[in-house]
């Protein structure tokens, strides 16, 4: 079975490189990006199967980033982490369809387990 | 008192004295009408005594029998006439007169009789007749002459009464009128004063204890309404300090959080992958952990060091050589970004009052954002100049950089907010503008996409603040 693939989107390398670290433990593919417009680029090239977004972002944000994928991708899931806890902004990401939502610090089991439901594997 | 019924009672006072009048003019005309009468009576009375005397001439000069009959006939005729208007004469000229003259009248008629009777041609007789004639008709014209004086005296009377009295309503009405009117516009200017102080944000009330009229009615609902908008101003500017204060801590949560995280994220992927790492990553963990907590520190650095309200060392300033000072603090910044600067200074400004270290950060920060703004190189203006009219100084600071987004507008002055990315801390145009404000100046800011964009600080003169012969507060 080939592997899932997942795209971390984040202005701060850190979460970037540790969602690496971590899920290509777990045997994930994983390709971070410092923010959306880059992301999006690579999505026309490379199917993924999970996208992880950071909601403030500098340029494109992670709301925008979310309704680019669900528009153009509808069958990709889409996670949402944010240092901005904010109820409007999950809100508005829940009707635009965001599989799971986050607020920093994030636990990375919770991360992995949501990963999996939208993989359908649980 | 009510103004209606003030109205109500000015109508009552005007009334009452034209009715006062016209009962006394009704009197008089009675009065005059009455003696009127008696005059008309005693004008026929005095034909019939003029005639007897004739009639008795006559009959003494001649010994006309006929001349003696016709004054029994006039003596009867008159007789009856008395009679019959005795009460008109008593009414106008009282009983006694009118005892007199009937008594005289009998002595007259009881001559005639004697006369006649007698056939008198006494000389004696004849002189007494003579004399009771002469008092009869002296005394009879006298009185109808006294009471024609009287009627005279009374139409004068009548008329003057009719003048003053009119004068005495016109001056009352006039005045009165006037008393209403002038407290009506007086209260009214009150109002007008009230609102335009109201509406200029200040809420004072217009009198402690209004009057109880319509007018007062208002007022009171004037000032009840201005308790009220003041109250809600309060509420207004309590909700924004709160807003502002969610826009802090929201602010604060991400840039607390955003290390956290990645201290979290590090630590369980550290034990997560701990078995495959090499002692150089293990080293070069540790080492993103203590970066990432050393940002926190900086970052409640930062923040606690805007917070805490600092002290102010206030004293008077001179406008164009605060400038000068910063310039030469921000030369080798400006000259490294090949930015040129223009100064438009005016001369002759007012002094100014103010905490020149504190001033200066915001100076400095408004120029070090004009230079970010244009990181090609350009222009930099720097105007100051009096506002007679505010007796303010106006500090201009302009660019011909990007400019600012109108979104981004109204949300440059709130802390956190940055457009420069990781070389912001978001807190430069926030704190900048606290100190403004305490300094009760303002700051704003005008800029367009592709021209540049302009802060405008107004800063009170020493002499508005009432500070310019103080030194160091």
């Amino acid at each position: 079975m080939a592997k899932h693939s997942i795209m971390v989107i984040d202005d701060e390398k850190i979460v970037g490189d540790m969602a690496k670290l971590s899920f290509e433990q777990d045997g994930y593919e994983v390709e971070t990006f410092l923010n959306g417009e880059a992301a999006l680029e690579r999505l026309q090239e490379k199917r993924f199967d999970v996208v992880v977004t950071d909601m403030k972002m500098k340029g494109m944000d992670g709301l925008e980033v979310l309704r680019t994928v669900k528009k153009l991708y509808p069958g990709v899931k889409v996670i949402m982490i944010t240092a901005f806890a904010n109820l409007d902004v999950a809100i508005e990401a829940l009707r635009d369809d965001v599989h799971d939502f986050f607020p920093k610090p994030v636990k990375i089991k919770e991360l992995k387990a949501s990963v999996k439901r939208a993989l359908g594997e649980e | 008192m009510k103004i209606e019924h003030k109205i109500y009672l000015s109508n009552a006072v005007n009334i009452l004295l034209i009715v006062l009048i016209g009962s006394f003019a009704l009197q008089n005309l009675n009065e005059i009408l009455t003696k009127f009468r008696f005059t008309v009576i005693a004008e026929g009375l005095n034909a019939n005594f003029l005639e007897m005397r004739l009639a008795e001439k006559n009959y003494f000069l001649y010994g006309d029998d006929n001349a003696l009959s016709n004054i029994k006939a006039r003596i009867n005729q008159t007789r009856e006439t008395m009679l019959q208007v005795r009460p008109d004469i008593i009414r106008a000229v009282g009983a006694e007169k009118y005892t007199v003259l009937q008594e005289q009248f009998h002595a007259y008629a009881q001559l005639v009789d004697l006369i006649s009777k007698a056939q008198y041609r006494d000389a004696m007789v004849q002189q007494k007749l003579r004399e009771a004639g002469q008092n009869l008709k002296t005394f009879s014209e006298n009185i109808t002459a006294l009471e024609s004086d009287r009627i005279g005296a009374i139409i004068v009377r009548s008329k003057n009464i009719l003048l003053y009295s009119f004068w005495a309503v016109v001056l009352f009405a006039f005045l009165f009128s006037n008393l209403i009117v002038r407290n009506i516009s007086q209260s009214l200017r009150k109002v007008v004063n009230l609102t335009r102080a109201i509406s200029t944000g200040n809420y004072r009330k217009i009198e402690d204890k209004p009057s109880s009229d319509e007018i007062g009615a208002v007022i009171s609902a004037i000032n009840s309404m201005a308790e009220e908008l003041q109250k809600r101003e309060k509420e207004i500017v309590q909700s924004k300090r709160l807003a502002s204060i969610g826009v802090l801590v929201a602010g604060v949560a991400h840039e607390l959080n955003n290390p956290l995280n990645n201290i979290s994220m590090l630590a369980q992927t550290y034990a997560e992958v701990y078995d495959s790492l090499s002692t150089e990553d293990r080293i070069g963990f540790m080492e993103r952990v203590d970066e990432e907590t050393e940002r926190l520190r900086v970052t409640i650095h930062n923040l606690l060091d805007y917070a805490k309200p600092k002290e102010q060392h206030l004293a008077r300033a001179t406008t164009n050589q605060v400038i000068q000072k910063i310039l030469a603090l921000v030369q080798n910044m400006l000259d490294v970004s090949n930015i040129k600067i223009k100064l438009a200074l005016a001369g002759d400004l007012p002094d100014i009052y103010i905490d020149e270290h504190q001033i200066q950060q915001v100076l400095v920060n408004m120029v070090t954002n004009a230079i970010q703004a244009m990181d090609k190189g350009g222009e930099l203006q720097i105007g100051t100049r009096y506002l007679p009219d505010e007796d303010e100084i106006e500090i201009e600071i302009g660019d011909k950089g990007k400019g600012i987004a109108p979104e981004f507008l109204d949300h440059i002055f709130d802390p956190f907010f940055t457009t420069k990315g990781d070389s912001g801390t978001g807190l430069g145009l926030w704190v900048s503008y606290g100190i403004i404000k305490n300094h009760q100046g303002n700051i704003r800011v005008k800029s367009q996409i592709g021209i540049g964009t302009t802060f405008i600080i107004t800063l009170p003169s020493c002499k508005k603040l009432k500070r310019c012969t103080d030194g160091e507060a």
